[in-house]
């Protein structure tokens, strides 16, 4: 994509988000950003039943069009996904994925909904992790 | 405006509106959101990006005057045009773009009152063809930053003075060492909070109307003479990295005329980061 294509393609996401919203049945509701920032993502995530893969994953936010098109770009792009999709996915690679030449100057913002989603599959697996330990206890 | 020292460095929307076919005029928005530009902005205006465009890629600095006069060019910009400066956020980052290119001594820039906000509440005309213009010639000096801009080294002679007059436009939160950056921000960037001592705490954005517009010049008056910040003072006004007292260098220069008025663009990022310089705290969390 040219520069324009990819300022067209963030702008559709900023003006039309996809997957924006609550998620009912959510394993894991993380917020991200600055409690009080102007960035602010809310990551809602479901896994499936073998609590490997992505079953569900939508988000709600404010702030400036790059934060809020990177949440919508992750979202889609991350249906169905396992999750060592995420620990695999750097945010390099979501800033060569958003376009490098256009956010390069605003990473914090193009980042924000990648590192809430990394933190959301960390509090999974931890919760699942007390759950098993429990389970074996 | 008229009763600014400076009126005619402001100009109002309808003066815009009336000059969106002038050749001889060219809109700039400068914004803090990389991309609210494309997503509408005032017919005719061109694009300029503080990180993208102002600062050289690598060095702690702005560009150079070779690039100043390439960039100008190729937005069509040359030494007599008249370039009106537009923004969010109050026109934060107007005011910071109108600050570098003064720095080149480009002779008129003005400041659209009110912005960008001010534009779209009065339901004006805004669109998303981004303008091709024919490339211009400009010749720029070399950057003086001896008139408006402070470095460390001379905040630091300031300090030595009696009365050292300074003024930090942060939040009081970020005065006070409370927090390392505005409330609403990521607090990163520094490893100390506080202030440069003897520094008066005078929030940038006391100098905005809720519409955007800048205040009175009397509101101004007391606002910043109340607390010590008269023309008779060298002034240096700093924030974080120099964008926010912009706005202050800008206020205090031109709408009450004080003659002697820099922007200390290391500000607080570098300040606060610096070893063994002298930082006062109030903040005691």
């Amino acid at each position: 994509m040219d520069r324009q294509d990819i300022i067209d393609h963030l702008l559709d996401h900023y003006e039309t988000p996809r997957y924006h919203g609550t998620l009912a049945g959510a394993d894991v509701v993380m917020p991200g950003g600055h409690p009080d920032c102007g960035d602010v993502v809310t990551i809602y995530l479901k896994v499936d039943t073998t609590g490997q893969f992505i079953e569900g994953l939508a988000f709600e936010g404010e702030g400036c069009s790059v934060s809020q098109a990177a949440a919508s770009i992750l979202a889609e792009m991350l249906q169905g996904a396992p999750l060592t999709r995420v620990d695999e996915l750097e945010f390099t690679e979501m800033i060569d994925t958003l376009g490098r030449d256009v956010v390069k100057s605003r990473q914090r913002c193009a980042t924000l909904a990648l590192g809430t989603l990394k933190a959301a599959v960390a509090h999974y697996r931890k919760a699942q992790q007390r759950e098993q330990a429990l389970t074996d206890g | 405006m008229a009763e600014y020292a400076n009126p005619g460095v402001l100009v109002d929307t309808a003066w815009v509106a009336d000059h969106l076919n002038d050749s001889n005029v060219r809109l700039v928005e400068s914004n803090e959101d990389i991309l609210l530009y494309d997503t509408g902005h005032i017919p005719g205006a061109i694009k300029i990006d503080w990180v993208a465009d102002l600062n050289d890629p690598v060095t702690r600095d702005y560009l150079d005057r070779e690039r100043f006069e390439q960039l100008l060019a190729v937005k069509g910009i040359s030494n007599d045009t008249t370039v009106v400066f537009y923004g969010d956020k109050n026109n934060w980052w107007a005011t910071y773009a109108f600050w570098v290119f003064k720095l080149f001594g480009h002779k008129d820039a003005r400041i659209l009152n009110g912005g960008r906000a001010k534009w779209i509440a009065e339901g004006r005309e805004l669109t998303k063809t981004v303008p091709n213009y024919p490339v211009a010639t400009y010749r720029a000096p070399e950057r003086d930053d001896r008139r408006i801009r402070a470095f460390r080294d001379q905040v630091m002679e300031h300090l030595k003075q009696a009365n050292p007059t300074l003024v930090d436009v942060r939040s009081p939160q970020e005065f006070s060492g409370e927090k390392l950056h505005m409330p609403e921000y990521p607090q990163e960037g520094t490893l100390r909070g506080g202030h440069i001592p003897g520094a008066q705490n005078i929030p940038w954005a006391q100098a905005a109307n809720a519409d955007g517009t800048f205040k009175s010049r009397a509101e101004l008056e007391e606002l910043y003479q109340g607390k010590g910040i008269t023309p008779d003072k060298d002034v240096i006004a700093y924030c974080r990295i120099g964008e926010r007292s912009s706005h202050t260098w800008f206020v205090l220069t031109y709408l009450l005329g004080y003659p002697q008025v820099r922007n200390y663009d290391g500000s607080w990022t570098e300040w606060g980061n610096m070893v063994g310089v002298p930082i006062e705290k109030t903040y005691q969390g």
